[in-house]
């Protein structure tokens, strides 16, 4: 970050029908968001100047997030409760912005910081029960492993080390919903529609993921789990 | 009824490819499902090819303006989302309010290219409205078509109740004005349809037949001839400032202003230079004050400044120098469509570039000089070769030119040109350029094939047959220097289609139907075309593709689309086709004085440059 620049942090959602942007798309429109709103942005130097600008993990098309983020550096500082109500009235309320912050230089990018998020699944279909699912999960967590074939490749994950915390489930109406939590790194993200996945082919049902949703992307600092905002 | 048709859509979202494709809620999408007369406006493509249209943005812009009109918008959907709708039994919906287009009082369609008709039929059929305009009922929505191919509409003539020849900013809104009173006072379809028969510019199909010596006379009141709807000045209506930002990367997706509508260089080649006369530019205090708000509103990082020939606006030197002044700092750039052939083209493009230097285009279209004569392309090979000179000097390091085959009075020796030009341009890139600099020099060379349109100089010209074409192909590629040339052209079948498509009469029609009821959709799609179901599709029709396409016409024959003017006369195509057969060039109209062509005369219209009518037509 060069001298004279302030670090914003924006706390957004990918909600309703915005589940179905790639991250690329969020970005683009979250930019947009921004230049409406006349943030004074700070602009990259070289060859193509763009606005200054980093996102968090990326989602994939079709996975809902309530807490997701960005960092946009700005050459003056706006006041915080300003910035929040200029970038929420220019915002699509799918991608509705939640929260503001200004954050150290020093804090590390949202990419290498955060290192665990929170899901939460919601499975459907006939015979599907909190109980039925629960069973297959231990059975699949049991087992240690997973494989998960992606575009022609697989992936082995260690589950002790993938699942930091312990999955839960339970029933809402006619859906079971699983809070699973991952681990992300370079080492790979299990995506917790491949777990559950498995843990359905495991059960006599007719069950399917319904709907993905990241509720929480988590920092671990020191032994320490906090949001970056 | 239309929040359970969106729960339906919602349904099939994660089955499709790009799902993106079918979400509303984009920034700048208007919601006015209550307004009293309603209209969807269809894009005959994908949301992506479409979405960016201008014409579409300013007919959405200017009914959405209006208390009591409203306007909303929806696309072709895909082969896998159209499958998935019609397993389901979901009609085609409009994106803002996901209304059944059924239920909307006007269908509203741009005819943007011929390669796009098989999907009007696509759109008509999945939303359950009967394709010909004679099988709808009062419980259908009025089908409106208009746009660059109506001013050859025969082809898809039947499939629409009302076509608009020309310019839609005030015709649209009277036609919707125009349906809202008829409906109010109880007139029946047909009456309404009878009475706008009478509003200028409008064309409605059904009130004509074929007449004994070729194309369409009227077979009641209507007037036999249509001419086109133009506005007297194009800066009455502000551009649309507050456009749909997309969150799909499409097609053109950038905030636009269009700076002068009409150019009159008058290359005889080109249909659009010829129906959309006169010149009319926005002045650049208005283009400056609209590009600011439009950015502002949309937020977008770049901005383009469209027109036909965006460097022929008499104040195009201020406007950028304004621009790129007050954007400076803000990573925001400037951008113009193509350019002309010359020094000041060049030092514009480096004024908007924002520092950037992707890659420069310019339209040579022809290899020889007597060549560019007969299409009154007045580029010489001196100002090619200095303007590429100057564009390396200054940094650039590719450039792209177009070309086309097929020209009248094409021999070997202008394709061969064509090699000789690339090479010589190829040659002076290289030497603009230091030594360690030479690999980098990329030299693009697009070649299409001429399609001889309607309301042009050779409008009365047959296209070459398809093997002549790929012949023709086969000596370019032989004469294009073998090194640093990225080389593409247009598919021979492609431009066989559009000939026949682009040049036939009202018996087309039957064809496109039975193409597309074999499956033919998205044909501009290459790995969705296939000539093969054309050729069965003309067949069941009766029809000889290749002979509606290499057709000539003589001067006393009638031609398809005689029944709609431009403006320009007839005469005075006629006339240019003969100056084209001599290799005589005929001069600008806006630099140079009035050539003859009738448009401001018959649309009672004159040349505004910066704003003020040059006046003495």
């Amino acid at each position: 970050m060069a001298a004279g620049e302030f670090r914003l942090r924006v706390c957004y959602a990918k909600s309703g029908r915005a589940r179905f942007l790639s991250h690329l798309e969020v970005m683009r429109a979250l930019e947009r968001s921004s230049r409406r709103a006349a943030l004074p942005y700070a602009v990259t130097k070289g060859f193509n100047p763009h606005m200054k600008a980093a996102f968090g993990p990326a989602l994939p098309v079709g996975t809902a997030g309530e807490r997701e983020y960005f960092d946009i550096w700005l050459t003056q500082p706006v006041p915080v409760a300003d910035a929040l109500e200029r970038l929420r009235r220019s915002t699509p309320a799918e991608l509705g912005i939640d929260q503001v912050r200004y954050v150290h230089e020093r804090e590390p990018s949202l990419t290498a910081a955060a290192t665990m998020a929170r899901y939460e699944v919601a499975v459907g279909g006939e015979g599907v029960t909190a109980e039925g699912i629960a069973e297959a999960l231990v059975t699949v967590i049991g087992e240690g492993r997973l494989e998960v074939e992606r575009k022609g490749k697989t992936k082995v994950f260690d589950l002790a080390r993938s699942l930091p915390e312990e999955v839960r489930t339970r029933s809402t109406g006619p859906l079971v919903i699983v809070e699973v939590t991952t681990r992300m790194g370079q080492e790979g993200s299990l995506r917790p529609d491949a777990l559950l996945e498995e843990a359905l082919s495991r059960t006599s049902v007719d069950g399917a993921v319904v709907s993905v949703t990241r509720t929480d992307i988590l920092i671990e600092e020191e032994g320490v789990v906090r949001r970056p905002l | 009824m239309s929040s359970d048709l969106s729960r339906r859509v919602e349904a099939l979202l994660p089955r499709v490819e790009r799902p993106v494709r079918y979400i509303n809620s984009e920034w700048g999408a208007r919601h006015a499902s209550d307004a009293g007369h309603r209209t969807v406006l269809l894009y005959p493509d994908t949301y992506e090819v479409g979405q960016a249209n201008q014409a579409l943005a300013i007919l959405y812009d200017r009914l959405n303006s209006i208390e009591g009109l409203a306007a909303e918008r929806a696309y072709v959907p895909w082969v896998d989302m159209a499958a998935e709708m019609r397993s389901t039994g979901v009609p085609l919906f409009s994106l803002e309010s996901c209304t059944a287009v059924v239920d909307f009082d006007i269908l509203g369609i741009t005819l943007p290219y011929e390669l796009t008709y098989t999907n009007i039929l696509e759109a008509l059929d999945l939303a359950g409205i009967p394709l010909d305009a004679t099988g709808r009922t009062e419980e259908h929505p009025i089908v409106l078509g208009g746009g660059p191919c109506a001013y050859n509409p025969e082809p898809v003539a039947r499939f629409f109740d009302v076509i608009l020849i020309g310019e839609g900013e005030d015709a649209v809104v009277q036609i919707a004005t125009a349906h809202r009173d008829a409906k109010r006072s109880g007139l029946s379809r047909s009456e309404f349809l009878d009475n706008l028969a009478g509003m200028p510019g409008v064309y409605v199909p059904a009130l004509y037949r074929p007449a004994p010596g070729g194309g369409v006379e009227p077979s009641g009141s209507a007037p036999p001839v249509v001419t086109k709807r133009v506005l007297t000045d194009i800066g009455v209506h502000r551009p649309p400032l507050c456009p749909v930002v997309p969150y799909m990367d499409v097609v053109h997706d950038r905030f636009t202003v269009e700076v002068l509508r009409g150019c009159t260089r008058g290359c005889r080649f080109c249909q659009a230079g010829m129906v959309y006369r006169p010149v009319r530019e926005r002045s650049a205090d208005d283009i400056v004050r609209d590009v600011m708000e439009g950015l502002r509103c949309t937020g977008y990082d770049e901005v383009s400044l469209t027109s036909l020939s965006t460097t022929d606006h008499s104040q195009l030197e201020e406007v950028l120098r304004r621009l790129t002044g007050r954007l400076e700092g803000s990573g925001i750039t400037v951008s113009l469509p193509s350019l002309r052939v010359d020094a000041f083209s060049v030092s514009m493009a480096r004024l908007v570039s924002g520092g950037r230097k992707s890659g420069l285009t310019f339209a040579p279209e022809a290899g020889t000089q007597r060549l560019r004569d007969v299409i009154n392309k007045n580029v010489t090979e001196e100002d090619l070769i200095e303007t590429v000179s100057r564009a390396f000097s200054a940094g650039w390091r590719r450039v792209k030119l177009y070309f086309m085959i097929g020209l009248p009075t094409e021999t070997d020796e202008d394709i061969l040109g064509i090699g000789g030009l690339v090479h010589r341009v190829q040659q002076a890139a290289r030497e603009a350029v230091p030594a360690s600099d030479r690999g980098s020099v990329r030299i693009g060379v697009s070649v299409s094939t001429f399609v001889p349109k309607a309301h042009t100089p050779f409008q009365w010209e047959g296209q070459i047959p398809t093997g002549e074409i790929v012949r023709r192909q086969g000596v370019l590629r032989s004469a294009m220097p073998r090194k640093g040339i990225d080389l593409s052209w247009h598919d021979a079948d492609v431009s066989f289609l559009e000939g026949v498509v682009a040049r036939g009469g009202r018996e087309v029609a039957a064809a496109i139907e039975s193409a597309w009821r074999a499956g033919a959709r998205f044909d501009a799609w290459t790995e969705q075309f296939e000539l093969a179901v054309w050729r069965e599709a003309f067949a069941e029709a009766g029809l000889d593709p290749a002979a509606i396409a290499s057709r000539s016409y003589q001067r006393d024959e009638r031609l398809p689309w005689a029944h709609i003017s431009s403006g320009v006369s007839e005469r005075f195509l006629w006339l240019e086709r003969e100056r084209a057969l001599t290799g005589t060039t005929t001069v600008d109209c806006s630099f140079d004085g009035c050539t003859g062509c009738d448009a401001c005369g018959t649309l009672d219209v004159d040349v505004l440059l910066g704003g003020e009518s040059r006046g003495g037509r």
